[in-house]
């Protein structure tokens, strides 16, 4: 529904305010892809996208259902590795270094990447133990307990837990558990921070306050972020690219740009909600 | 090493962790080569002694020989299957009877007719059945259900008898034929059913005129695994069923020959699994015949479920294929 | 395949009506078979039951005695905490109107069709009417708080006697002071270390644990020939057992409770289990020694930690006071039937049944060498299945892929397990005689041979429940972990298994359900018929449960028939009812807690 109702002032005066904060031109490149194409089985799921993302910045990935948005998310990370059927060509480059190197080990990868899925998945262990998780996995030796503070800070959830730090994440509410599992990602300091449409399950409410904390999250993180909502992309994003069905990349540039003066007729038609 | 100056360090973890990583990999890769080690080693043990009988005894002898008599004091040593395969055939069939019907129309009832609450109920009690300790069935048949009969029904019946242990066989596999054959009902669709509703036909003629045969695959997959079953069943032939390896009198009437049920059914035999036990009570230091047989016997039981089992498989894949 | 239809003149409007009476009998048919094995194999056990507990002799004065000192407090206990005025007016209908029921129905098939054997009607409502009642209102009785509690400390009670008397049996074979050893130099100190590490922030230690208890043990392993002086059996399991049980009930309490009370809840029970284990004997309590310490300390902290538990959240509390019913009841009993001088029936399963061996005679035949072989066998099979069960599940589950050579090894590996579970357990019987018997000359009957075999004959089942568990554990939670980074075992270890664990449990005490039971296996290994000694090495030769049950079966007296036996099958059935009702109770609780 709110696809349709995508008036243009209200989208304009968000993209303002969103590109306020960090206007700052040109970036380090956190991740990059280089004529990368993803195929499942017979089928192509990626055709030849090629971009940069910067670093510190929060880049939105939109698009139809079946874009393969999400595919190219889960590239990153390599969590592709785990389809058996999915087979990834070309580069896609992390700090300068390809990911599908052979001597690349895609758990070292991942230590370096967190990622937050669709529907909010903490695991069934106390709030603490669900921040600590990533620490205990890497070997952390440093205070925990100040980290999982910090980490839950950072994930604007501290004041609402810190007195069940030892109750089950799964009590929380969904919009909470969310900012947990961001809590979780954040916790071992990664570099980067893939989000798989974070708010598509949650209320209202709970996903304006996790778009609130993705803007205070590009401070110190790269955010690459996939969304249904193009309202969503529009307000909290730096950089965004438009994939359209095919898995191809259609247009990718400034948010302020692709919203109000596409290069691209198909993009104009999708986010005005012609289709898709 | 001098990349990861300037990219992240992304290499393959440190040989500690590898190696763990490993270990844990190749320990749970050893727990499921016992498995594949288990079907080998049976297979192994059972060819390796039956062969060796089948050096003494012609396989011909084994299979076509009417007399059992692997006790060499008394009389001559003899290694003849059939009259344990009659045996195990009365056994089997007459548990057959029991245990297919009942399972069938179990399956049926609990899959059409039973509320939530019922199946709730029968469901775990039924699950009992196939629970209870063998050696507890077969005194069940020799002290309770043998002296009701003789009671009642057969007078003449004998204290151990195969009519008794294929009753308690058979009562024994009703779960097994009931679950399966409920799975593969209620995998049935439900638009079949509503297909039949709409056509005006009863619950009855829905059950078995649509959702029967729309499961007849997996029906049929049970019955063969319940009768596999009731093959290898040993505990209460042994205690309920005797040991007397004994061939039927071939009776004639109207110039057919026929053998009277009542003659296998009501008077003590032996099926395979009986002759195996027995041996094994008396000897098994090995290297002597009977030891052997035991092991030619084991392999016959072990090639006959076996290929009931795959045949099993094989139909129940057609079903599960079909929705 | 046309309907039945009837000629449709009845109706006016003209849409007749279609018969329904083959659809009707056609239910009720197989409603018929859905029971007919149920209600046979409960005749069956009415039968076994009455004869286990001699119950043909009982007199109507002693049944009424024990309905009213036992039975009628216990229904009133259930159906207080069930509270539903409902239940109660039903239950005790049910309890008149079935009385007045049985009594008439019974005799008027005595009277008209035929002699019923060894049952009088008041057996007839005992089994039909009461037992089934009490079930019923005892299931409902136990969801209410009240009940909840008094089954709960029970149940501990209970489960906790039986825990420490299989443990004290299991010291029969396993060398105490081997243990003693081990547990000083392996564990304590393992046990120091991952807690030095978990609690001072140092990891390095946490690690360390494990190989610390290796090498502790293997010096141990090393040590137990060179010294010869050794704590008493009564200490060592006092150090070895009570106190470290205790120390973990503490910890329970203090986790939740105060200071205080963790020590109360760990301390008392081992001050208890000390006292009488130690000095028992000396003040003549009549009873005493390490076993007695041992089944304290097992019942007692749990029960301690529960109680403590039910005092905090101080609800239901008076469902405390179920095991003093029943205890007084039967005191109460007990006292009127002698005042009295009500004829008693005497049962063939009683203390004396449990603790003696064999015997040619009757009366004083016992099953305490083959109880002892069946706990020593279950406890291996238990560990060994376990162990392989988990391991190939994970590895099914977690560490194979679907497509490719390891798919096909996958696919063939599951098919060959499906295959195993449908061997006959005759043929492993084999497997053991040929392979661990005289192949690797384990030895006949010996435990070693006999929990080999079994521990493969149930492998199958425990590895297909096992997988299940683990594929109920949500994709999502696996993938949440990979995304952080973990290796594929530190997902399956800190998010899998943890999921799974109830599952797993449940899977694997069903199946060693079976593996008690098993008999064909045992005689083909050559496990004795009977013992008259309990064992005390893993390569003697071993007798089980259900082999001493198949060698009485064949006696021809009619007291073993009737009566031994039936003892024997009794006591069977209920260890693998008290072992079933556990798995069930975990299952149950897991599915709950998510």
């Amino acid at each position: 529904m709110s696809n349709t109702e995508s008036s243009d002032s209200l989208i304009t005066t968000d993209v303002e305010t969103g590109s306020d904060e960090h206007a700052v031109a040109p970036d380090r490149t956190a991740v990059a892809a280089r004529d990368l194409n993803v195929y499942y089985g017979d089928e192509q799921a990626i055709d030849d996208v090629s971009m940069e993302i910067p670093e510190n910045r929060v880049t939105a990935l939109i698009g139809p259902s079946g874009c393969g948005k999400s595919t190219f998310l889960r590239c990153i990370n390599r969590m592709n590795d785990m389809i058996d059927i999915c087979r990834v060509e070309g580069d896609v480059e992390f700090g300068g270094k390809n990911v599908y190197d052979a001597d690349v080990d895609p758990v070292a990868l991942r230590r370096k990447i967190g990622m937050v899925f669709q529907k909010p998945n903490p695991f069934p262990k106390s709030i603490r133990d669900n921040v600590a998780y990533g620490l205990k996995i890497q070997g952390f030796d440093g205070d925990v307990d100040a980290r999982v503070k910090e980490s839950l800070k950072g994930a604007a959830l501290w004041d609402e837990v810190k007195d069940q730090l030892d109750s089950s994440g799964l009590e929380l509410s969904g919009g909470q558990q969310q900012r947990l599992c961001i809590a979780r990602a954040i916790a071992p300091d990664p570099e980067v921070i893939l989000m798989d449409e974070p708010t598509s399950a949650l209320d209202p409410v709970a996903a304006s306050k996790i778009e609130d904390l993705i803007d205070d999250l590009a401070e110190e993180y790269t955010v690459i972020i996939v969304t249904h909502n193009m309202q969503q992309a529009a307000r909290i994003s730096d950089r965004t690219a438009v994939f359209l069905t095919g898995g191809r990349l259609v247009e990718y540039d400034d948010t302020t740009k692709i919203f109000e003066d596409p290069e691209e007729q198909r993009v104009e038609d999708y986010i005005t909600g012609k289709f898709g | 090493m001098t990349e990861s100056t300037e990219s992240p360090d992304l290499q393959r973890q440190s040989g500690l962790t590898r190696l763990k990583e490993g270990t844990y990999g190749g320990l749970f890769a050893a727990c499921a080569a016992v498995t594949l080690l288990t079907t080998v080693a049976i297979f192994a043990t059972l060819l390796y002694d039956a062969v060796v009988f089948f050096s003494e005894v012609p396989v011909i002898e084994f299979l076509t020989s009417t007399s059992w008599s692997p006790n060499p004091r008394g009389g001559g040593q003899s290694f003849g299957i059939v009259p344990l395969v009659i045996g195990t055939i009365t056994v089997t069939i007459t548990a057959a009877f029991i245990a297919l019907p009942v399972g069938t129309l179990t399956a049926i009832y609990l899959s059409e007719y039973a509320t939530p609450n019922a199946r709730s109920i029968l469901k775990p009690l039924l699950e009992i059945l196939a629970g209870i300790p063998t050696v507890v069935y077969g005194y069940f048949a020799l002290v309770y259900i043998t002296p009701a009969l003789k009671a009642t029904l057969f007078p003449e019946m004998s204290t151990f008898n195969a009519l008794s242990a294929a009753l308690m066989v058979g009562i024994m596999t009703i779960p097994m034929v009931s679950s399966i054959s409920e799975d593969a009902m209620s995998a049935v669709p439900d638009d079949l059913r509503q297909a039949g509703y709409g056509l005006g036909a009863t619950k009855f003629e829905v059950s078995t005129g649509i959702v029967v045969p729309a499961s007849i695959s997996g029906i049929a997959s049970s019955y063969i695994l319940a009768v596999s079953r009731a093959i290898g069943e040993t505990m209460i032939v042994v205690v309920a069923m005797g040991a007397q390896a004994r061939m039927p009198a071939v009776q004639e009437a109207f110039g057919v020959p026929f053998i009277n049920p009542a003659d296998v059914l009501l008077e003590s035999g032996m099926t395979i699994t009986v002759a195996m036990v027995q041996i094994a009570n008396g000897d098994l230091t090995g290297g002597t015949i009977p030891y052997d047989s035991m092991f030619a016997l084991g392999l016959t039981l072990f090639v006959v479920t076996l290929v009931m089992n795959v045949l099993s498989d094989i139909i129940a894949q057609r079903y599960r294929e079909e929705y | 395949m046309a309907t039945d239809t009837d000629t449709g003149t009845a109706s006016a409007e003209g849409f007749g009506e279609v018969s329904r009476v083959r659809g009707i009998i056609f239910e009720y048919l197989s409603l018929g078979a859905s029971v007919l094995g149920i209600f046979a194999l409960a005749v069956l056990l009415v039968y076994v039951t009455i004869d286990a507990f001699d119950l043909t002799n009982a007199s109507p004065e002693w049944l009424l005695t024990y309905f009213l000192t036992l039975v009628v407090p216990f229904l009133a206990f259930c159906l207080y905490s069930a509270n539903d005025r409902e239940l109660t007016r039903r239950a005790a209908g049910v309890l008149g109107g079935g009385l007045v029921a049985v009594a008439v129905v019974f005799t008027a098939i005595e009277a008209f069709v035929t002699q019923i054997p060894r049952l009088s009607w008041q057996l007839a409502y005992l089994f039909v009417v009461v037992f089934p009642l009490t079930g019923y209102v005892t299931y409902v009785g136990s969801s209410g708080r009240v009940g909840g509690v008094g089954f709960g400390l029970v149940g501990r009670l209970i489960g906790g006697t039986a825990i420490g008397l299989a443990l004290a049996v299991l010291f029969l074979v396993f060398d105490a002071r081997l243990w003693f050893l081990a547990y000083t130099l392996g564990i304590v100190p393992a046990l120091a270390s991952y807690a030095y590490g978990r609690f001072r922030e140092r990891p390095g230690a946490s690690t360390a644990a494990v190989p610390v208890g290796i090498v502790g043990v293997l010096v141990a392993v090393f040590l137990r020939p060179v010294i010869d002086t050794y704590p008493t059996t009564a200490f060592i399991y006092l150090w070895t057992l009570a106190i470290p049980i205790a120390a973990a009930g503490a910890l329970v309490v203090g986790a939740r409770g105060s200071r205080t009370e963790a020590i109360a809840a760990g301390g008392v029970p081992l001050a208890l289990a000390t006292v009488v284990g130690l000095f028992g004997g000396i003040l003549g309590l009549g009873v005493g020694g390490p076993n007695a310490l041992l089944v304290i300390a097992v019942a007692g902290v749990p029960t301690a930690v529960y109680l403590q538990r039910v005092f905090d959240a101080g609800d239901g509390v008076i469902g405390l006071g179920l095991p003093v019913l029943l205890v007084v009841g039967a005191l109460v009993g007990a006292l009127v039937v002698e005042a009295f001088g009500f004829p008693a029936p005497d049962p063939w399963i009683d203390g004396s049944f449990i603790t003696e061996a064999p015997s040619r005679t009757p009366a004083d035949a016992g099953l305490y060498p083959a109880i002892v072989g069946s706990v020593i066998i279950i406890a291996m099979v238990a560990v060994l299945s376990f162990l392989l069960g988990v391991g190939t599940s994970v590895f099914l589950e977690e560490y194979t892929a679907n497509s490719g050579i390891v798919g096909a090894l996958t696919r063939l590996l599951q098919i060959n397990i499906a295959n195993l579970a449908a061997i006959p357990s005759v043929v492993y019987g084999l497997l053991g005689l040929g392979l661990f018997a005289n192949l690797l000359g384990l030895g006949y009957g010996t435990a070693v041979t006999v929990s080999l075999t079994l521990s493969l004959l149930i492998l199958p089942i425990t590895i297909i429940s096992a997988q299940e568990a683990i594929r109920s554990v949500p994709d999502d939670l696996r993938r949440g972990s990979d995304a952080m980074g973990a290796t594929r075992w530190q997902t399956t270890k800190n998010v899998v298994l943890p999921e799974a664990f109830p599952g797993i449990l449940t899977g694997t005490i069903l199946a060693l359900g079976r593996a008690i039971g098993e008999t064909a296996p045992l005689i083909m290994v050559g496990a004795a018929t009977t013992v008259f000694s309990a064992p005390n090495s893993l390569f003697d030769k071993y007798s089980a449960m259900p082999m001493q049950i198949y060698a009485w079966a064949g006696f021809p007296q009619a007291d073993f028939r009737y009566g031994v036996v039936a003892a024997g099958v009794i006591t069977l059935l209920i260890i693998l009812v008290g072992m079933n009702g556990t798995a069930i109770l975990l299952r149950n609780r897991a599915e709950r807690g998510t």
